[in-house]
């Protein structure tokens, strides 16, 4: 599963213009679905057919971070804002690659305060030009963090954990999967990072009578870190709530009785910060139960995010055992 | 049919905790006392209750759809540390009135605790000083740690201790008035709606999860799409040095809101009718957002004509909140007048028209 995680970390999808990564995925899980289909804002949407069966809509979000460039000058440097929510902090020094393929560095203008960290307004992408006309990118061009895939072992890094983990882990398993009690939506949805806009219209779409979602959580386990119980390595977290959801108390009962049941490591998310793609769904139209099952995740929204490989491998387990057992409520 | 008085409803609507999410208890209770009222209750998929009362117009029959959120502000155990509880908020709780707190605990047994604050040069310098931030506050149950992981969890809500009081003759005191004091009004208006005959579709709902998302109200528009939507909340009311322009005072009479949220017809439409039948009422400016479900439920579907109706409340987002009986009462019958009186062809003079005839 590594392997599948590098390559999908690797390929640069800002929100969007997730088409790479939508034509890997695409590629890899067509054979495996009985229908695929791509939705007018660009989700990805995979089915596996089960008459009568209530419709479980799962989603993982293609798009990381990234950047836009809003101005070039006559020396060619660039400024550039934020595609989602990324923080200035780990900007300065930063490489950024753009889908034309074009690299540069983030500079910084002098700063009278220098302990202070300065706005993005202030920085600047110098890609040794020094002209408007050797620039190699354009006003409107995207770009995502520079940043190679570290294997640390247990551990990798990369800049687009959130959420091509997630997408990993979807992948997966459907590749392990062979039987389910529900019909299955797999989506691989667009521009989460700026407002769940993908999620939204793709729960619309698809009516789902239950919504899980997959995504990366924080962990309180750094020095001097969040104040949070989620630990890296001792099992994925099921999420109870976060700022933009309550996360259902029934699918959450579902969720920590199978892995109670399977023996699979969990953990119990409150998260203080962010929210996901669930909150789209768990609104849609009538409303939809939902839940999430969160990756642990360091250093979120900074060039290296950390995950734990055990913590990935006991997601795909126990979202393996959730699609074989029938949620204990009634779906009105 | 029972019918209750205010203050026994009151009573009734406030006993039980029903944090945002966490709302069986104060659902079932709604469902109770609904069910005699109207031809159907029901339940929707995140959870708001839903009371349809048929109109004897000619159908298809235009719908009116009441709203009051049953949901509560309160707290959740975030983690637990040497037998004591970390707290995090469920909706907006005012920080500053914790400590010393009664609260509740809600895990596999309801267990009593009290939210505790270290003493000053026990916390780090920038939490000292004013009131101690909800991060370096506690809870504690009293219990060792072994019975503390025992029978709670990360994730258990927490909720204030139930203390229903009544001050004077009129005012009365307790956690969760926001938004009971609304649902309260709602049901004494579908108990008086028994004796009367509205053409209209009447749908009451009891929504979910206002603090949080407004996800009850927003859900439950879609699933019944009505014609209009009149949201009932609580507002600010006047206390001591608040200022006047931004409050409201405390058993005066309603607010009537105005703003983008509110459809001009239907402000008129209230106003006249509050002068009508003599309800003393204040137009409460809302110039962005009202801070209600109507915010959401105004873009539903194709769009919802919404008014907001509020009843003042002081200390609003603590155990002690204070509203009038009397404005309860003024809140229930102008809603009650609305949906009796409004006619069949009403909605042929819903234009937007924005200059309120004053």
């Amino acid at each position: 599963m590594k392997e599948l995680l590098r390559t999908l970390v690797e390929i640069p999808a800002p929100p969007g213009y997730e088409g790479l990564v939508r034509n890997q995925i695409r590629e890899w899980i067509e054979p495996l679905v009985d229908e695929i289909r791509i939705d007018p804002l660009g989700n990805l949407l995979a089915v596996r057919n089960q008459a009568n069966a209530p419709r479980l809509m799962l989603v993982a979000h293609m798009d990381e971070i990234g950047l836009m460039i809003t101005h070039v000058d006559q020396q060619g440097f660039a400024r550039f804002v934020a595609l989602g929510g990324v923080m200035p902090i780990h900007c300065v020094g930063g490489r950024v690659r753009f889908l034309n393929g074009a690299q540069g560095v983030i500079g910084v203008e002098k700063n009278p305060a220098s302990s202070e960290i300065p706005p993005l307004e202030k920085m600047f992408i110098d890609f040794g030009a020094s002209s408007v006309e050797d620039c190699p990118v354009r006003v409107g061009d995207v770009a995502v963090f520079d940043r190679p895939f570290l294997d640390l072992g247990k551990r990798v890094v990369s800049k687009a954990m959130d959420d091509r983990v997630g997408v990993a882990v979807l992948i997966e398993t459907l590749r392990r999967l062979e039987q389910s009690v529900f019909e299955l939506y797999f989506v691989f949805s667009v521009q989460e990072e700026v407002g769940v806009r993908g999620a939204t219209v793709a729960a619309f779409g698809v009516e789902p009578d239950l919504g899980l979602a997959v995504d990366v959580t924080a962990t309180g386990d750094t020095p001097k870190g969040h104040r949070m119980e989620v630990r890296l390595g001792k099992g994925p977290a099921i999420k109870i709530r976060d700022a933009g959801m309550i996360a259902d108390p029934r699918v959450v009962r579902w969720m920590i009785q199978t892995a109670e049941k399977a023996k699979i490591p969990y953990q119990r998310e409150i998260l203080e910060f962010g929210g996901t793609d669930a909150r789209a769904i768990q609104l849609s139209r009538s409303g939809v139960p939902t839940g999430v099952l969160s990756i642990p995740c360091r250093y979120i929204h900074a060039p290296s995010e950390m995950v734990d490989m055990e913590d990935v491998e006991n997601a795909v387990r126990l979202l393996l055992r959730l699609l074989r057992t029938s949620h204990p409520f009634e779906l009105m | 049919m029972n019918t209750y008085s205010l203050s026994i409803l009151l009573r009734r609507l406030t006993a039980p905790p029903g944090l945002s999410g966490y709302e069986d208890s104060i659902a079932q209770e709604v469902e109770a006392l609904w069910k005699p009222l109207v031809d159907q209750v029901s339940r929707n998929r995140l959870g708001s209750v839903i009371g349809f009362r048929s109109g004897r117009g000619a159908a298809p029959r235009p719908r009116l759809m009441l709203v009051a959120h049953q949901d509560s502000i309160g707290l959740m155990v975030s983690g637990i540390q040497e037998g004591f509880l970390r707290l995090t908020e469920i909706g907006g709780v005012d920080h500053r009135i914790l400590p010393g707190q009664l609260v509740q605990i809600h895990g596999k047994r309801t267990l009593s605790a009290v939210v505790v604050q270290p003493p000053p040069f026990l916390l780090p310098p920038e939490a000292q000083g004013g009131s101690v931030p909800l991060p370096y506050l506690w809870a504690d149950t009293g219990l060792e740690e072994s019975e503390v992981r025992r029978w709670v969890r990360v994730g258990d809500p927490v909720s204030f201790a139930r203390n229903y009081l009544e001050l004077g003759s009129d005012l009365v005191c307790s956690p969760s008035l926001d938004n009971r004091a609304s649902l309260c009004a709602l049901t004494l208006c579908l108990q008086e709606l028994c004796s009367r005959q509205p053409v209209w579709d009447v749908w009451a709902v009891s929504s979910t999860q206002e603090e949080e998302t407004l996800g009850g109200a927003v859900t439950s528009g879609f699933q019944i799409r009505p014609d209009i939507a009149v949201v009932i909340d609580v507002t600010h009311a006047s206390g001591p040095s608040t200022p006047s322009h931004k409050t409201y005072p405390l058993g005066r009479g309603v607010t009537l809101g105005w703003g983008p949220t509110v459809h001009p017809k239907l402000y008129e439409t209230f106003k006249d009718l509050a002068e009508k039948l003599e309800i003393p009422y204040k137009m409460e400016p809302m110039p962005r957002y009202s801070g209600t479900d109507a915010d959401r439920l105004q873009t539903v579907a194709e769009g919802i004509p919404t008014m907001v109706i509020s009843i003042p409340l002081r200390y609003m987002h603590t155990p002690v909140e204070i509203v009038s009986k009397k404005d309860i009462q003024r809140a229930a019958r102008l809603i009650t007048e609305f949906a009796a009186t409004i006619e069949i062809g009403f909605m042929d003079k819903l234009r937007w028209e924005e200059t309120p005839k004053t």
